[in-house]
């Protein structure tokens, strides 16, 4: 009888990771030195290392991960060029003078944020630093306003796009045709990002509205929590409404729009969402806005010409016709790209572009660096027989499906307490997922319950990133027990959300079916 | 030893600097795509291959310089509240436990295959692609080799930091 590597191994992660090296470089390294310590024990076939190479190669020439950079900059531009601030500013301002109403213009903004930028550091530092002072001068109660921050910025997580659904399509659709080859078909089906964000798209409006439920009933029942603001402001104009709010939607709409309907794949989407980021940082950042007004009515044209008439030249028979069209909208994509160019170079000489362009990479680069060392390490977990472990211990859970699927749910929910929602998706799902799958449950109904169960990761403590962002940027008066304090009640209502969509699939799966 | 150290930061300084600016260039060649695509009709395997190229450089080159910056994000719960010195001791037992062995035999595992598409020079991924993917699976020894210089480069910097006596 050998040593069980595969439990030795699980439990050699987590301490390796707690210890506070990057995670990256702790998963690689508990997969080699099990690797060598199993081939010395005899329990490990060091051969299948040579499959590593192909691994790797398989991350280079994955596309459906290209979508993950193109997101990431359209994120960082935006946040770069400080849209958030205008929007909490102007939401505030309209919502504010109700009771309640600052709780939920945070939890608005959060979600328009979570759809445009995804990046959940930076909504929670932005609205931490503008509207969490503003909620504490007109007397909310501190954990009260900590919670919503800290909640409404994970919003990015579940409402699309965003990475963690990239990755998480990519992890289930493997799942999902590993579980098909499983039952023995021959003809396989797979799953697009495009249904991912669609099974995502309600069940994260439903949490927007849970959440918005939860501020005014307490205000209701409450009114000393959640106080109407005292200070006087002024209502926005229309104007000012529309400017603030409008190109984020415009963006959001577009990007969703042409991913949802099926129209452009998502790392093409996501590039049309990163020229608009840089336009509308370029306007931020004072590039003339009749410029910016024409480049930007020039690429809708475009936009409008591609859908009603499109010219094809590559097509031999293209005759004069074909050609003079072509060359009209040669001329509007010129128009396009001086604007984009003028953008380009005003955010540069604002000396936001190379900060843009670092943070593109190094979050790209932690994400992959994660991605590529959790798959050596499965690897070697599989290469110890640690797969049929799994299904055997799922299966031995009481209640049969249900009961695996609720264990599966209460393990991805404690290790998110410890764990980051990358290495939960990349090291463990694959490994629970399949035999999920092959219990019986829908995929994408599955992939939604998973993401606002990884979404809640982030705010429970110690180590949830929402909380760790917030203690960073909330006024020095707000203790860090306020803030647990204030998530507390949030994570029961993403448990509520949990069971809201496990009991009623059709919120995870009716758009996508439609859609689909 | 500190010198050393501040000539090998040099190197994924110099390659992240140049690096990062794939990022806009992905972007834009991205977008110029779709533009080609949808209403001009015309695509190029080749230069969707060209974005796929720029993506996996990206990451993979710009691994090392994420290193460098201390942007690999780490489980901080009992390290943030760590002194220097254990800081210092976990990183190093880090690097030699966990980063070196685990590039290395990722490094010697991956080699053949590297080597074999240089030796025939292999073609582009899909027909009409780039004919390079020998540059494509090089990234694999150099996100190691990046990786292993400044992961030598941290080491030094945690032995000095140990080896300097209490403040």
């Amino acid at each position: 009888m050998t040593l069980p590597f595969d439990l030795l191994m699980f439990a050699a992660l987590i301490g390796a990771i707690l210890l506070g090296y990057p995670v990256a470089f702790s998963i690689a390294g508990v997969a080699a030195l099990f690797a060598l310590a199993g081939w010395a024990a005899g329990a490990f076939d060091i051969g299948l290392m040579g499959a590593l190479g192909q691994r790797v190669f398989g991350l280079l020439t994955n596309d459906v991960l290209i979508a993950i950079p193109l997101f990431v900059f359209m994120g960082v531009v935006l946040e770069k060029s400080r849209i958030a601030e205008d929007l909490l500013e102007t939401m505030g301002r309209l919502f504010g003078r109700m009771r309640g109403g600052l709780g939920v213009s945070v939890i608005l903004v959060g979600a328009l944020l979570a759809a445009s930028t995804g990046i959940v550091g930076a909504t929670v530092v932005a609205m931490g630093m503008i509207a969490l002072p503003t909620m504490l001068r007109n007397g909310y109660d501190p954990r009260l306003a900590s919670g919503t921050v800290c909640t409404s910025g994970t919003l990015g997580q579940i409402i699309p796009p965003s990475t963690l659904l990239i990755i998480l399509s990519d992890v289930m659709s493997n799942a999902y045709q590993q579980a098909q080859f499983a039952e023995g078909k021959f003809t396989i089906e797979t799953i697009s990002v495009g249904q991912i964000f669609a099974a995502a798209l309600l069940p994260g409006l439903l949490l927007v509205a849970i959440y918005i439920a939860y501020g005014l009933i307490r205000a209701w029942l409450r009114p000393g929590d959640a106080p109407a603001m005292h200070e006087s402001v002024v209502a926005p104009t229309r104007a000012e409404i529309l400017q603030a709010v409008l190109p984020p939607i415009l963006l959001i709409v577009a990007v969703l729009g042409a991913i949802l309907g099926g129209i452009a794949s998502p790392s093409e989407a996501a590039s049309v969402g990163a020229v608009g980021a840089i336009l509308m940082a370029g306007h931020r950042q004072g590039v003339a806005p009749a410029l910016i007004l024409a480049g930007a009515g020039a690429l809708l044209l475009l936009a409008l010409a591609a859908g009603l008439a499109p010219v094809r030249l590559q097509r031999s028979d293209a005759g004069l016709l074909e050609w003079t069209q072509g060359a009209a909208y040669a001329g509007l994509l010129a128009i396009g790209s001086i604007a984009i160019a003028a953008a380009v170079r005003q955010v540069f000489t604002a000396g936001m572009l190379m900060p843009a362009l670092t943070g593109t990479m190094t979050i790209t680069a932690m994400i992959f660096a994660t991605i590529l060392t959790a798959s050596m390490f499965s690897l070697v977990f599989v290469g110890f027989g640690g797969e049929d472990r799994i299904a055997e211990i799922l299966g031995l859970m009481p209640g049969g499906a249900t009961g695996a699927l609720i264990f599966s749910m209460a393990l991805i929910f404690v290790l998110g307490f410890f764990l980051d929602f990358v290495e939960i998706t990349v090291i463990l799902l694959p490994l629970l997922a399949p035999a999920l799958i092959l219990m019986g449950h829908d995929p994408l109904w599955l992939a939604v319950l998973i993401a606002i169960n990884l979404q809640t990761s982030f705010l429970t403590p110690p180590f949830g990133f929402s909380l760790f962002y917030l203690r960073g940027a909330a006024p020095p008066e707000i203790t860090t027990g306020q803030i647990y304090a204030g998530v507390a009640p949030y994570i029961g209502l993403q448990v509520v959300g949990i069971a809201l969509v496990g009991l009623i699939p059709w919120f995870a799966t009716g758009l996508a079916d439609w859609l689909y | 030893m500190l010198a050393l150290a501040d000539r090998l930061d040099d190197v994924n300084r110099a390659v992240g600097r140049i690096v990062q600016w794939s990022a806009l260039a992905m972007v834009l060649l991205q977008f110029a795509l779709v533009v080609l695509r949808y209403v001009f009709g015309l695509s190029y395997i080749f230069w969707n291959e060209a974005v796929l190229y720029l993506h996996a450089a990206l990451f993979m080159l710009g691994a090392g310089y994420t290193f460098l910056v201390d942007a690999h994000v780490r489980v901080d719960i009992f390290y943030s509240r760590a002194t220097p010195k254990r800081k210092a001791a976990i990183d190093c037992l880090g690097h030699v436990l966990f980063l070196t062995p685990a590039l290395v035999l990722l490094l010697v595992y991956s080699w053949p295959s590297v080597r074999r598409s240089w030796s025939i020079l292999e073609g582009p991924i899909s027909v009409g692609g780039i004919p390079a993917s020998f540059l494509l699976k090089s990234l694999i020894p150099a996100f190691c080799i990046l990786l292993l210089i400044q992961g030598l480069a941290r080491l030094m910097r945690d032995i000095l930091r140990l080896r300097a006596s209490d403040p």
